[in-house]
């Protein structure tokens, strides 16, 4: 492959990397913890495409020196020639996928889509008996926090609180909509969905941002992965996506 | 130095009247057809391919520049006598000195690759560098931490994956030692990326190794993504009702999800209906074996080594599981 298509993949890459960084971006794929290493890392593409592009202006001026220079990179022709020959050149033009990817189409977080997908609701808490919830009404809390409470602790500590949640609405194709905030491991690729049945709210079309306030209330089912518990909402106020659209 | 300057001559002669032009074009055409590719992306199951791919890719690459950064730093920085004076001479005994020094640096799949190439390029001994690749993210301790977290109250499975990757990494040290072959693995003489100073050396190695590599990850990214959005997630938990099937279907799982030995005990915790031996099969099989990992070893070592690699490993690895959970787990 050509050092001048090499340096433009990696400077393509490492300014796709810079820009989700820069711009927050990047809290729809991966952690916030993530931030200084992709930061490192978009300075690492940027300055390896830098000085690959300074090798091949080089190699243009002393077009003398263009064989000996050139004998470095071209990996494939020496000793492995008989295998897979082209193999190093065309596996680097898909580098241009994700950095295409990023800067023409920008795939958004994760929403209802993957949450109307999933079958398990409720991932067994590690305490068997959540602490009480915070002073506050209403409290705001989590929806994994809620949905934690509501089904592996009976609700009990629950019981004649208003809460706060922010999260994004799933259509249930049962009737009305599911409050569903999705959490990340590391990356969207691991995305696990919470929902929680919202009671006493108008229709909202999928995927738009509300904070809900209410109460929870029995009937949703305990002590199983696939409960999901009900909210009755005393308000619903549609609300901007957060920044970090994963908790 | 006559036949080095054969080749590239060719290669400029095929490659010369274009490649930049149409890389050119490409990105204009691109750029102009911009807005039609955002309708078509409109499409909620491509988009959370989308989505899930790029995560992938933003998640995998400072790890696979910290290989990369390693690697060359081997090439340029480490003399080769280095790894002969660490390591032991016997090589059957070098192989769990190699493993088990995967326990010190934490790293993940994606970096081992291209370091245990690196290593093999300095004259390791094949067996040991890959008894290396298959512990190192595996069993470091950034792995161990994180598989602690996600089990609360269940030290035992963290001292029952330890156990069970290094057993693995060990074997299939020795299995390479006793039956495997240098011609199945491609490790070229890297001649061709010892540049003019250490810096230079180490510049090359990097970038080439990132350029080579990131181009699997991207296949294997793809793959994930792929199935993420194909396969839905109800076809799982039929299967882990079955205790027989279970073990094959979580190692299947690891292969074909293709997460982060740093992240896959917080996925594999969340499959509550699975026993803990299916899990520890999961997060044995996982950073040893998955779809980007096959793909990134195929592109490092070769097509014939990665066809005899994989599966090995995924048999190892089951059955180290399968013994190591019957001793710990029940």
């Amino acid at each position: 492959m050509r050092r001048d298509v090499q340096a433009i993949i990696l400077l393509l890459l490492g300014g796709a990397v810079l820009r989700v960084t820069w711009s927050d971006a990047y809290l729809n794929y991966v952690r916030e913890g993530m931030r200084p290493f992709l930061f490192i890392s978009a300075g690492l593409l940027l300055a390896f495409g830098a000085m690959a592009m300074v090798d091949a202006i080089r190699q243009l001026r002393t077009p003398a020196k263009v064989v000996a220079v050139d004998g470095l990179e071209n990996d494939d022709a020496h000793d492995h020639d008989d295998h897979d020959h082209d193999h190093g050149a065309w596996s680097a033009w898909l580098l241009l996928l994700p950095a295409l990817a990023i800067f023409l189409i920008a795939p958004p977080a994760l929403g209802a889509y993957s949450v109307a997908r999933e079958t398990t609701n409720a991932i067994p808490p590690a305490e068997a008996q959540a602490p009480p919830l915070p002073p506050g009404d209403p409290v705001e809390v989590t929806l994994s926090d809620f949905v934690g409470r509501a089904v592996w602790d009976s609700g009990l500590t629950l019981q004649d609180r208003q809460v706060r949640m922010t999260g994004f609405v799933t259509p249930n194709p049962a009737g009305g909509w599911w409050l569903a905030r999705l959490s990340i491991a590391c990356c969207a690729a691991d995305a696990i969905g919470t929902r929680i049945q919202v009671q006493g709210a108008p229709i909202l079309p999928a995927n738009t941002w509300v904070t809900v306030t209410g109460a929870w209330t029995p009937g949703g089912g305990t002590m199983s992965a696939d409960a999901i518990p009900i909210l009755v909402s005393s308000s619903v106020d549609v609300v901007p996506e957060p920044r970090n659209p994963y908790e | 130095m006559t036949e080095p300057t054969i080749p590239p001559l060719r290669t400029s002669a095929r490659y010369r009247p274009g490649a930049l032009e149409y890389l050119a074009l490409g990105l204009i055409v691109l750029v102009i057809g911009q807005r039609w590719l955002v309708d078509l992306f409109d499409i909620p199951a491509l988009q959370t391919g989308a989505t899930v791919f790029v995560a992938i890719m933003i998640q995998a690459t400072p790890f696979l520049l910290l290989g990369v950064v390693l690697s060359g730093a081997i090439a340029a920085f480490v003399p080769a006598s280095f790894w002969r004076r660490v390591l032991p001479k016997n090589n059957a005994l070098a192989v769990p000195v190699a493993g088990a020094a995967g326990a010190l640096i934490p790293g993940c799949e994606c970096a081992s690759v291209p370091v245990a190439n690196g290593l093999m390029a300095r004259g390791v001994t094949p067996a040991a560098a890959l008894a290396f690749l298959l512990s190192a993210p595996a069993i470091n301790p950034i792995v161990m931490v994180s598989t602690f977290v996600a089990f609360p109250g269940e030290p035992e499975l963290v001292l029952a994956r330890f156990v069970a990757s290094l057993l693995t990494a060990v074997v299939m040290g020795w299995l390479w030692l006793r039956f495997g072959k240098g011609e199945w693995l491609r490790i070229g003489p890297r001649t061709h990326l010892i540049g003019s100073s250490s810096f230079h050396t180490f510049r090359l190695t990097a970038t080439h190794d990132f350029l080579h590599a990131g181009g699997y990850l991207v296949i294997g990214a793809f793959a994930a993504a792929a199935i993420n959005v194909l396969v839905p997630p109800a076809v799982m938990n039929t299967v882990a009702e079955n205790p027989f099937l279970a073990i094959g279907a979580m190692a299947a799982l690891a292969i074909l999800l293709s997460i982060c030995s740093e992240a896959d005990a917080f996925i594999v915790a969340s499959f509550t209906e699975f026993s803990s031996t299916a899990k520890l099969t999961f997060m044995v099989i996982g950073p040893m074996v998955d779809l980007k990992l096959i793909s990134l070893q195929a592109g490092t070592f070769g097509r014939a080594f990665a066809v005899r690699f994989a599966p090995t490993t995924v048999v190892i690895g089951i059955a180290a599981s399968l013994i190591v959970g019957w001793v710990l787990l029940t």
